[in-house]
């Protein structure tokens, strides 16, 4: 491979990254080229051991992704990061990807319960106060006394679950940060070896 | 050799020949290969991954052959970061050392 097409190739790797980080990243390749030919070196001498382009994209990629997540909180950078951290390889499909699932499955499943708790609160509030009214014939177990404040305390509870569920969700973004950052130096580390 | 301990050891070597004097990549490069063996295209991801981190920043200069060079240079927060690796690194090799020897014996 001579320079050109190791920049070329190195472009086409990493051309989802932002224009001015991507040009950047040339420029360093392209300089490193063209220094090691006035020291004498040839063309595909220097293409060796630079490294194969795209395990260099993958760790230029991973590292942005992650900064992107870390920045700002979304639930779209973090999934952008895990699969720009599974795309390091096969090995972080089981290491990356699976606790991924589950844990976004578990937070999934938190913030269902407590949507849930909030909305059954409501619904005993409102069977114990226009029940009576409305009820045509079905049984009511509670009378307005008890299911007044009892539908207001559940869906105070429920209120609370979702602010504990958030927080708890925010701190396994973080967690999950570090954890991706760690798995990327042992990751990059596999192939820098 | 050890991969994690590979790479801890690279970041190193980098913040030290920084420490000395400000370099362009390819005299990083081409100085630390000289004595560990690496691969060359991976010494940028990691000084990307330095100056994101604010322990370097870069600024260009002209040169007497060719178009001017990209150098990097430590900042105070990487002149402190080199500093206490570089204490970490002498205690644990001392550690593991004598560790070596004793078993030795």
């Amino acid at each position: 491979m001579n320079k050109n097409e190791y920049i070329k190739k190195l472009a086409e790797y990493i051309h989802d990254l932002p224009k001015e980080v991507s040009e950047e990243i040339l420029y360093d390749y392209e300089e490193h080229f063209r220094m090691g030919m006035e020291k004498g070196r040839n063309e595909e001498e220097i293409a060796v051991s630079l490294g194969d382009p795209k395990n260099i994209a993958r760790q230029f990629i991973a590292e942005n992704m992650i900064k992107k997540a870390e920045n700002t909180t979304s639930a779209n950078n973090i999934i952008r990061a895990i699969f720009a951290a599974v795309g390091l390889g096969f090995f972080n499909l089981v290491i990356v990807l699976g606790p991924a699932i589950g844990l976004i499955g578990l937070f999934i499943g938190l913030f269902a319960a407590a949507f849930s708790v909030t909305i059954s609160g409501g619904a005993i509030f409102l069977a114990g106060t226009f029940g009576p009214v409305f009820s045509g014939g079905y049984y009511i177990p509670f009378s307005p006394i008890v299911s007044i404040p009892l539908g207001i305390g559940i869906t105070c509870l429920g209120l609370l679950m979702n602010i504990g569920v958030f927080y708890l969700s925010k701190i396994f973004y973080r967690l999950s940060i570090s954890y991706l950052k760690m798995n990327l130096q042992i990751i990059t580390n596999r192939r820098s070896k | 050799m050890n991969i994690q301990f590979k790479k801890g050891v690279l970041e190193l070597c980098v913040l030290s020949m920084l420490e000395r004097r400000d370099c362009y990549g390819y005299e990083l490069v081409n100085e630390i290969s000289k004595n560990i063996l690496i691969s060359e295209g991976t010494i940028y991801p990691l000084l990307r991954r330095l100056r994101v981190e604010g322990f370097v920043t870069t600024y260009l200069k002209e040169s007497t052959e060719g178009p001017p060079r990209k150098y990097y240079e430590l900042t105070d927060l990487g002149k402190s970061k080199e500093n206490s690796f570089k204490n970490e690194w002498f205690s644990f090799v001392k550690n593991v050392n004598n560790f070596l020897k004793g078993n030795k014996v």
